[in-house]
């Protein structure tokens, strides 16, 4: 008996041990984001449209040979202490160091809770040359950003319009659903969500399928045929993240690095120093959209 | 509502498969608003299907009817000065039918009334709706300025204002078709549809089958009067018939120029229309009908094989805009997108679905019932006269 309740007692928690260990990892958290150097949010912005000052990790070095998510993510935080009308938003893709993983497509899936049958970012896999002799090259393809979108025109209820930033947006609030944006795009960037689940025909739709994702930075539930069910959607550059500081889902999970992404207006970023090589494309100029997103070949 | 519809008088066999198809469309609706859009067979790709196909054409009819009714008016030909209301009201069922079948398109039907409370007046969509608008106002104006003419035979009333406005509503009448082709020339990344022809391709479709719609009911209702109207239906199979050569030639004319040269980007599209699955809505449907509806119509003429032919026209015409409506978006820009993504809804092919077809089966039926209730309502104002 007695040796039964000196192994509970042994069991059971001291109230002192708890408060001291409470203690000690309240002060190893706090000592360990002060290591990390986050910056106060002293100046909250009132409106979107005012310059956001967000938490910089100055402990994290940067040098030449950093990665270069380390550079474009001190750019982006840069970007943002502009307000949106000085900043225009660029990707550029290296077709050389995309290695057709699809991680980029599967992490947007991710990010913003993607359905079945709505798809931000495919990589298309151009082959050329004939066996034995062949060459392929894959080429992500996100929403072209237009500075011409042909799909903000033809809304008929103006859901649809570019930003300031250069960021083509979709308000699933007033979409109709009659997809005429989405003939109007010619790299089929738009599609739409019918309302599909992964576990549709199972005995229950999963917990993780009835998850609100958070684009254009609102909460969006598909439960209940809510929007975006029957809305156009599309690749916005991840602006929710964007607004928080963090670079778009498929530029942190490229393996290869292959995506520049950021300010064009800084003459300085990444991305304006990769718009300016020469061996860059745009997919179908002669269509008149000039896209933002541009490739090197 | 009971003394404007005597189903005594209408035929057993008639009102039995229109009840067939009432039915399939009621179980057909009940499934598209219980599971939205997930039985339909478009996707992301080829976004637009059936019910698309139907809202053009029964715009197109709505404006056809419009043209050579109010023509028939103004001219003086047959019996159109007493009959402005049946032409009136079989315009407005149809493109009321033709409004309800791109309604149930819709991703969210329920909103439809932001293209009239927050439009963007660039967008076509949002001009053909605030036209659709505007001709039922104006049409709807004349026909009340006619209603309460005395003497039907003359084209003027005491007023003043029926000629005007008649010239108005025909003037409109003229675009809602001209519109839905500039709906799809507008779209500039799809080659086939980026076409100036195509405007003019919808306005002579939308004239023969609203020609043909005209001459199938008065060829029903006034078969009685057929010896003594004949003029009439001579007016009305005149512009059916020269209208389907004329729709023919052009035809010829948009697919040798492209299929003559060798690197178009309409090519594509011309060969799915010719070669591809649905090459039988091309020689079979819309040519067949077109072949068959012209020797209905001008060889050894009775008054059924003018409603055969007539019947064949408004049913195969629809042919002329899913061969446009299909083949435009089944090309892709970007070869290798299909093979890019995996998923039913992500394909560069299209197939109507069940749900699609019961659908469609309500849209037919809602139009005969339109039509119908139309007519009768004509019938009554005519007779208050």
């Amino acid at each position: 008996m007695d040796k039964e309740s000196n192994k509970n007692n042994e069991n059971k928690i001291n109230r002192k041990d708890f408060i001291k260990s409470a203690v000690l990892v309240g002060a190893g958290v706090t000592v360990a984001i002060g290591s990390v150097g986050i910056s106060s949010f002293k100046d909250a912005p009132k409106s979107k449209d005012e310059p956001k000052n967000l938490p910089e990790f100055t402990t994290i070095p940067e040098d030449e040979n950093s990665d270069i998510l380390i550079r474009m993510q001190r750019e982006l935080k840069e970007a943002m202490k502009k307000p949106i009308h000085e900043r225009k938003w660029g990707m550029i893709i290296n077709t050389k160091k995309c290695v057709g993983c699809h991680a980029c497509t599967i992490s947007c899936i991710a990010e913003n809770k993607l359905p079945p049958g709505v798809v931000y970012r495919p990589v298309i896999e151009v082959q050329s040359g004939e066996f034995p002799n062949v060459q392929l090259q894959y080429f992500p393809r996100p929403c072209m950003q237009c500075e011409e979108p042909p799909c903000v025109d033809v809304c008929p209820v103006e859901a649809t319009w570019k930003r300031e930033d250069g960021i083509t947006t979709i308000d699933y609030d007033k979409c109709i659903g009659c997809r005429y944006c989405i003939t109007a795009c010619p790299y089929g960037a738009r599609t739409s969500d019918f309302g599909h689940f992964y576990t549709d025909n199972t005995p229950e739709i999963q917990p993780y399928e009835k998850l609100s994702n958070h684009e254009y930075g609102k909460e969006w539930n598909r439960e209940n045929h809510g929007s975006p069910i029957g809305n156009a959607r599309k690749c916005n550059y991840c602006v929710h993240r964007l607004d928080e500081g963090e670079l778009p889902a498929c530029v942190t999970t490229c393996i290869g690095r292959a995506n520049y992404f950021g300010d064009l207006n800084d003459p300085n970023s990444l991305v304006s120093e990769m718009s300016r090589k020469t061996n860059q494309i745009k997919l179908l100029e002669d269509k008149g959209t000039k896209p933002t997103t541009s490739y090197l070949i | 509502m009971k003394d404007l519809i005597n189903i005594k008088k209408v035929d057993k066999l008639y009102l039995g498969l229109w009840l067939i198809l009432l039915i399939a469309g009621l179980v057909g609706l009940v499934m598209k608003f219980s599971t939205g859009e997930k039985l339909a067979g478009y996707g992301s790709y080829v976004p637009w299907g059936l019910w698309v196909a139907l809202y053009f054409h029964f715009v197109g009819i709505a404006g056809g009817v419009a043209i050579t009714g109010i023509m028939g008016y103004i001219l003086n030909i047959g019996k159109f000065r007493n009959r402005l209301f049946q032409v009136g009201f079989i315009s407005f069922a149809c493109l009321i039918t033709g409004l309800f079948s791109i309604w149930i398109d819709l991703g969210k039907p329920f909103r439809f009334s932001s293209v009239f409370l927050s439009p963007n007046y660039g967008s076509m969509l949002t001009f053909n709706s605030w036209m659709y608008v505007t001709f039922m106002a104006v049409f709807g104006f004349a026909m009340y300025l006619y209603y309460k003419k005395s003497d039907k035979s003359t084209l003027k009333d005491k007023s003043g204002w029926l000629f005007p406005f008649l010239i108005f509503a025909l003037m409109i009448a003229f675009a809602l078709p001209s519109q839905s082709g500039a709906f799809f020339g507008v779209i500039d990344a799809k080659a086939f549809w980026n076409s100036a022809l195509l405007p003019v391709l919808f306005l002579i479709s939308g004239i023969v089958s609203g020609g043909a719609m005209l001459l199938l009911v008065f060829s029903i209702i006034y078969k009685d009067e057929y010896a003594e109207n004949k003029e009439t239906f001579k007016y009305l199979r005149n512009i059916v018939s020269v209208g389907i050569l004329i729709y023919l030639f052009a035809e010829i004319a948009e697919f040798s120029i492209v299929l003559w040269s060798t690197n178009s980007h309409s090519a594509e599209a011309i060969e799915q229309i010719l070669f591809g699955p649905y090459w039988w809505m091309f020689f079979i449907v819309h040519l067949g009908g077109a072949i068959l509806a012209l020797v209905l119509l001008n060889n050894k003429i009775t008054s059924k094989s003018i409603q055969l032919g007539a019947l064949v026209v408004v049913v195969t015409f629809i042919a002329t805009r899913l061969n446009i409506l299909i083949p435009g978006q089944t090309i892709s820009n970007l070869k290798g997108l299909k093979e890019a993504f995996y998923d039913p809804r992500l394909t560069f092919t299209y197939h109507a679905t069940l749900n699609e077809y019961l659908v469609a089966s309500f849209i037919v039926a809602f139009a005969i019932f339109a039509i119908y209730f139309g007519l009768q309502i004509g019938k009554k104002l005519t007779s208050k006269n």
